[in-house]
């Protein structure tokens, strides 16, 4: 009698949990694992016009781009991609570890600039680019007017990457910051107090005991923001003209797939680069993966 | 606790209302896409028109250029296009063979209104494949050289006549380069990205196509091509730098009173003309390239693109009748006409076009008509997939090299050749 009362009334449970859970599988599968798979299966094709008469050329796109006519661009590509992602990374993660232990004190306005520095988060990407791009216009801009330079920021192909990088900086530092005060949170106050009574310093309080004990999330954010910087496309897309001279020595991966499958509508080559990128990033998060231990500190 | 309950789903309500309200015209409403922001004024009062004689509605989209074929193709491969749209040389080809655009041939001929001998051939013949119409001529455009009459006055250049060669040109923007190196202002300027409204119309003058009559082929990399490209070298070494050029576009600079002279085409007229200087700006007969040297324009020594877009209808729409009888009224002569008395566009029915002249006030167009009968037309250049040449023609590889550094005359001539492969590949390609 108990025995059939429990499985009923667990089996009442597992619909429940089957029925929330269902939406976001569907959505999982039909939004991300079937894309995915399509995306893999056109990379074999010459495909045809609006998704009919694709031919089947094997890894003729492979051989192409990794070492035929399309390899030249794309590993460039694939090295500004990587340009990209060094000035986001770093620079982000440095310049919005020091905002959160900043704004982690007892101050006055705190809420305020918390408010402010997250606030690019908030703003459409488009939008962004779009100001941006007139900041560095070379003849109008309002950097160059400001300054009294005379610099070509986004048209010189030396320095047009730290550009693009500079705005991808300013854009995730908010978003970074917030999660690192949510970390910060979690370091029990004793710490600071035990070390201020020995004399640290603020800094040596900070690189002793915030770092380490910032961590993991630190790891988190870090392996999240290459994910996030090696997939960039908006910027370059908006804030250069497709006759931009730097733009060869800029341009990201999903760029040249940008170009390659709506402007050029040769979707299996398209295909191919995201699956390119696909295994670059899992390389990178294996790497990263396997590094954890060194780098993050457990309690 | 009750109180929260209520606003949670007022708040669920209202979300899901709107999202399924987002989609939904109403019912039986045609949509209409176009790319042209300076168009939609003029022809929202057409269809204005429209919906009042038959009673049937529609409401028109203005889709950026850029966005407009991405996400015309998206619709198409997803079952889910505008009811009526425009169509344009870069892609017809494609949007035809691929039997997305509803036939017109029963309708046409059950209309007495269109008459297909009425329009420019080169726009019907564009929009037919196969012996079938799948899309009734809209406008036809041309090109013309806009300047600033202030900025001559200023540097004491004399301004533009109608027997301008290239060569005048260069003079002039020489000069006004020169005086207004101070300012910061140019005689000329054209980007690489200024092919059909630029440098296209010089390569023609001097003989060259840029696609040859049968769309299989090119000639840029021909002797004659190279000369009219050399000419275009020589404009460059008076004119903005390409790297500013990219970054604000020549339409931008011209509006800010940084250049002098631009060649622009008939569709542009109202975002000139709006402009905040826009009274110091006039239009002036496209020059020609006097070739063979005896000092007057002889045939085929003065070019201009023409091209015409199409209103075409999706083979899928739910309301095929109403879809036609909108172009209809668009494109019937009516139509064209008042498409012209309201300075929209010139017309694609011949002879309608001269009140397009004469539509904006104190403003003379009748260069972008008087190029036809003083020079030739030539079709915008097209194959079936056009924008794979035509993107790669104007980045590095292509022509870019060479605008870079218009002083040196031999990366203009390596880059004819290499925009001569290029064109040939991509044809071996489609």
């Amino acid at each position: 009698m108990k025995k059939s009362k429990m499985s009923v009334a667990r089996k009442k449970e597992a619909v429940w949990g089957w029925a929330f859970i269902i939406p976001t599988m569907l959505g999982l599968l039909i939004l991300n694992f079937y894309p995915i798979f399509n995306t893999v299966y056109q990379s074999f094709f010459k495909t045809g016009d609006f998704g009919k008469g694709n031919i089947y050329i094997g890894l003729k796109n492979y051989q192409n781009l990794l070492a035929g006519t399309g390899s030249k661009e794309m590993w460039q590509s694939l090295w500004n991609t990587v340009k990209y992602a060094i000035i986001e990374v770093p620079f982000s993660v440095i310049i919005s570890m020091l905002l959160a232990v900043l704004l982690n004190r007892k101050m006055k306005g705190r809420s305020a600039y918390r408010t402010i520095f997250f606030l690019p988060m908030v703003c459409a990407p488009a939008a962004v680019a779009m100001v941006w791009k007139w900041l560095y216009n070379q003849q109008f801009g309002l950097i160059n007017n400001v300054f009294h330079t005379k610099i070509a920021w986004i048209s010189d192909p030396k320095i047009a990457w730290i550009a693009i990088g500079v705005i991808g900086v300013w854009s995730i530092i908010g978003y970074n910051m917030v999660l690192f005060i949510g970390g910060l949170q979690e370091i029990p106050g004793d710490y600071y107090e035990a070390a201020r009574i020995d004399g640290a310093s603020g800094f040596r309080q900070f690189w002793n005991i915030t770092v380490p004990l910032l961590s993991p999330t630190t790891f988190f954010i870090v392996q999240t923001r290459i994910i996030g910087a090696l997939t960039v496309f908006d910027l370059m897309f908006m804030v250069m003209d497709k006759t931009n001279v730097a733009l060869s020595k800029t341009q990201s991966i999903v760029y040249l797939f940008y170009q390659y499958s709506f402007t050029n509508g040769n979707k299996g080559v398209g295909a191919t680069l995201v699956v390119i990128l696909l295994v670059f990033i899992m390389i990178i998060t294996a790497i990263l993966q396997a590094s954890e231990k060194k780098f993050v500190y457990h309690n | 606790m009750n109180y929260k309950k209520l606003i949670a789903t007022a708040i669920t309500m209202g979300i899901i209302t709107c999202a399924a309200g987002a989609g939904a015209a109403a019912e039986g409403e045609l949509t209409v896409n176009i790319w042209d922001n300076n168009q939609l004024a003029g022809l929202q009062s057409i269809v204005d028109e429209w919906e009042e004689e038959t009673g049937y509605s529609a409401n028109i989209n203005v889709v950026n250029w850029d966005q407009y074929w991405t996400l015309l193709e998206a619709g198409a491969s997803g079952g889910q296009m505008p009811d009526v749209f425009w169509m344009h040389s870069n892609t017809a080809q494609m949007y035809m063979e691929n039997d997305l655009l509803l036939n017109l041939d029963d309708y046409i001929a059950a209309d007495d209104t269109i008459d297909l001998s009425n329009y420019y051939e080169g726009i019907v013949t564009l929009y037919s494949s196969n012996g079938h119409q799948y899309a009734l001529p809209k406008d036809h455009d041309t090109i013309a050289l806009l300047y600033n009459e202030a900025l001559f006055e200023k540097y004491g250049v004399d301004t533009p006549t109608d027997d301008w060669t290239w060569e005048d040109v260069y003079e002039a923007a020489k000069a006004i380069t020169e005086a207004g190196a101070a300012d910061g202002v140019y005689g000329y300027a054209v980007n690489t990205s200024n092919n059909q409204d630029g440098w296209y119309n010089i390569v023609y003058d001097y003989g060259a196509q840029i696609i040859t009559d049968d769309h299989k082929g090119t000639t840029i990399g021909s002797e004659e091509g190279k000369a009219g490209m050399e000419m275009v070298r020589k404009l460059l070494t008076v004119s903005t730098p390409q790297t500013m050029v990219a970054e604000s576009g020549t339409d931008s600079l011209f509006q800010s009173n940084q250049v002098a002279m631009i060649t622009q085409g008939s569709w542009m007229v109202n975002a000139f003309y709006t402009a905040e200087h826009g009274a110091d700006y006039k239009w002036a007969l496209l020059p020609y390239a006097d070739v063979n040297g005896n000092g007057q324009c002889d045939e085929g020594e003065r070019q201009s693109s023409y091209n015409g877009l199409g209103w075409a209808a999706a083979a899928n729409t739910a309301n095929p009748d109403a879809a036609y009888s909108l172009i209809s009224y668009l494109c019937n002569e009516q139509g064209q006409l008042k498409q012209s008395e309201r300075g929209i566009t010139m017309a694609a029915y011949i002879g309608a076009s001269d009140a397009f002249t004469t539509a904006f006030e104190g403003l003379d167009l009748s260069p972008f008509t008087r190029i036809e009968e003083e020079g030739s037309l030539y079709f915008r250049p097209y194959t079936r997939k056009t924008t794979v040449w035509e993107d790669a023609l104007q980045q590095a590889g292509g022509f870019l090299d060479a605008w870079q550094n218009p002083e040196d005359a031999e990366l203009m001539a390596t880059a004819c050749d290499n925009a001569q492969a290029i064109i040939e590949n991509a044809i071996a390609n489609e």
